[in-house]
């Protein structure tokens, strides 16, 4: 089955998608797509074909998603957790991965027909290596489009993306590019692998589960959340429309605590160069207090630098990752 | 060979600038429909909402719980309920119910649990997390009293603006002051405490073994940026390198300022279905249950919730 499903909605939906993109419509949805399994046990048919059926899922909710103007979509395609599985469904998730990715090199006049980009969030080492360099081709290939963006975690844990950004922070320190004191919140943000990306404005998680299972913690802290008993499989376009309505019911209260979150961002912001440029006098003034404008401008120097600093450092982080996928899919031509 | 659009350059263009404008007016009545339309949904969903609220507090106050729950099971249909309430559904209703009733039946019999709930599971630390205004400093500390009596050991506060950490003393001492009176009240609850040995004292309670944490954004993300600067900073003095940061090393780091234990359940108060950056690395495993307020919440709801918790299956990626 293919990545992207052509149709059109029927008289109704389109009517209802109408309705719904006349308030405010969600730029970015996660989906934890669960129940792939339970939906195997309960039609009597294979696991695989439970994943595979979810996958045409996929697609399809892709297209709802564009018809409803919703540009971004975020899915729990693979936690490192699942490694812990059965090896025989390990590999034919694998295996279904590697045909999908194929399957997507295929369809690559169709994704840029539609301006698909693709991206792929997660530890890719983890992976074999012959996934790795497709999925990397794969990311390669769209990287340029600009319409829609599908990211798909894949070896992730939100944890592990956590980690992994105070990382590369860690990085930028040994480099000399940036200094300890300026890691903030802003800046683990763009160190995360979805730095690309807004923050979800709606997560959905199907099939009656009521966690987050370690997906996308750090960015859905201010997200609608909604849980909904639905199988993934059997996902309907009235699910997602459901979804969105409690999104717009969610909307002005979600957008009033995140603008708090914001501004107290900014305040810690502040405070911590505050905190710099008076350890910077007290090492290199000459121990008399500075006056108060001088100081101030003092401060406003400082943030200009420091910013400097994390732009130089964001730039190398981002050249550095991108030199890996590079790397990665040209294997994949030569092997 | 002839183009069948021969006709004069200037009609065209007059004509297809014509059915754009027309084009135009059509889409743009429609929008004004379409929103139209969606005003009224969401003022019907407004109205709907208020009504169950109201019904809520209207029969919850005369003491009608059976009424009242059967008239939110009525006013809410299922599709409504964003995060999974603790009162919409009616199969775990019943089965809370016979539970309840089960337990009283045992403590008249002397039995080992004389607060009257047997649970299957028993989170080590729940999250109350209030994301409703104004919050009502008696109904919280009533909850955490409660759950503190079913044996949880652990009991968090959370609300994004972060009045509760502000008011930290006034929540405490209004805890104190509900479990005095509620041991005082109801017998029950003094047996409780006693037969669980976790405390002599009941003023003791909240300083000794279960733990109550009052919680603020601070401990979400911004604890999050201190650890990795403390890393950082062990980098730059050329202490650790950034090979050594892990996933279990940073956790460890994290807990090593402020030990907060995940939390098993986070119980949520109020209309917004968002955790509001209730601590975003612990949440992992959580369980989230939403209640519709805490205002004049009932020992039952809770345990509702607690209950519903008892029915979840952990499958940790598996």
């Amino acid at each position: 089955m293919s990545w992207i499903r052509e149709g059109e909605l029927n008289l109704i939906e389109r009517l209802s998608a109408n309705v719904l993109k006349a308030g405010p419509v969600p730029k970015h949805v996660a989906f934890i797509m669960d129940g792939n399994r339970r939906f195997a046990r309960k039609k009597h048919v294979d696991r695989q074909e439970g994943h595979s059926q979810g996958f045409n899922k996929l697609a399809e909710t892709l297209r709802w998603c564009l018809q409803l103007d919703i540009p971004e979509v975020t899915v729990y395609a693979f936690s490192i957790e699942n490694f812990n599985r059965s090896r025989e469904e390990v590999d034919g998730l694998m295996e279904l991965a590697k045909l999908k990715f194929l399957r997507l090199l295929d369809e690559q006049e169709k994704l840029e027909r539609h301006g698909v980009c693709i991206r792929v969030l997660g530890d890719l080492t983890l992976l074999p290596l012959d996934l790795q360099q497709l999925i990397a081709k794969a990311v390669v290939a769209t990287r340029e489009h600009k319409r829609c963006f599908l990211n798909v975690c894949f070896a992730y844990t939100s944890r592990h993306e956590m980690a992994n950004a105070v990382r590369e922070m860690a990085w930028g320190v040994e480099q000399g590019l940036i200094k300890a004191s300026d890691v903030s919140e802003a800046l683990l943000s763009e160190c995360l692998y979805s730095s690309n990306s807004p923050n979800p404005d709606l997560l959905i998680r199907t099939s009656g589960e009521v966690r987050l299972s370690d997906f996308l913690l750090w960015q859905t802290s201010h997200s609608c959340l909604v849980f909904q008993s639905v199988l993934w499989p059997e996902y309907s376009f009235w699910n997602l429309c459901d979804a969105v309505i409690q999104y717009q019911c969610n909307h002005a209260s979600i957008t009033k605590a995140r603008e708090l979150h914001q501004d107290e961002q900014c305040q810690q912001q502040l405070e911590a160069d505050h905190a710099c440029v008076a350890e910077l006098l007290h090492h290199h003034g000459n121990g008399k207090p500075a006056d108060a404008p001088r100081k101030q401008e003092a401060v406003t120097e400082y943030g200009v630098r420091r910013a400097a600093r994390v732009k130089d450092f964001l730039d190398a982080l981002r050249s550095k990752r991108d030199t890996f996928l590079t790397e990665l899919a040209s294997q994949a031509t030569v092997a | 060979m002839l183009n069948s659009s021969a006709a004069p350059p200037s009609l065209r263009v007059t004509d297809t600038h014509r059915h754009q404008t027309l084009n135009r007016t059509r889409v743009g009545s429609m929008a004004l429909v379409y929103e139209l339309v969606w005003r009224l949904l969401h003022v019907l969903l407004h109205v709907h909402r208020t009504l169950v609220a109201s019904l809520r507090v209207l029969l919850g106050n005369r003491n009608g719980r059976t009424w009242r729950r059967a008239a939110a099971a009525l006013l809410t249909p299922a599709s409504v309920a964003g995060f999974p309430g603790g009162d919409d559904d009616e199969k775990k209703r019943k089965k809370r119910l016979v539970l309840e009733i089960d337990g009283r039946a045992r403590y008249g019999g002397g039995g080992s649990r004389p607060g009257g709930v047997k649970l299957e599971k028993m989170p080590a630390h729940v999250g109350l997390l209030i994301v409703e205004e104004p919050p009502s400093y008696t109904d919280i500390a009533n909850l955490v009293v409660w759950c503190m009596a079913v044996g949880i050991s652990y009991v968090s506060v959370y609300d994004h603006h972060g009045v509760f950490r502000k008011n930290n003393t006034l929540l405490l001492e209004k805890i104190v002051k509900q479990q005095e009176r509620l041991g005082l009240d109801d017998s029950k609850y003094s047996v409780e405490f006693i037969s669980n040995g976790n405390a002599v004292h009941q003023d003791q309670i909240v300083s000794c073994k279960p733990v109550v944490q009052i919680l603020s954004p601070e401990d979400g993300k911004h604890s999050i940026v201190q650890a990795a600067r403390q890393v950082c900073r062990a980098v730059e003095q050329k202490e650790k390198t950034s090979k050594d940061i892990n996933v279990s090393m940073f956790d460890a780091l994290l807990r090593e300022s402020k030990n907060i234990p995940d939390p098993e359940l986070v119980v949520k108060f109020g209309p917004v279905d968002s955790t509001l950056g209730f601590l975003p690395w612990h949440i992992r495993l959580t369980e989230f249950i939403s209640l519709p307020s805490h205002i004049n919440i009932s020992r039952e709801d809770l345990l509702g919730a607690l209950q519903r918790y008892g029915t979840c299956e952990q499958r940790q990626g598996k």
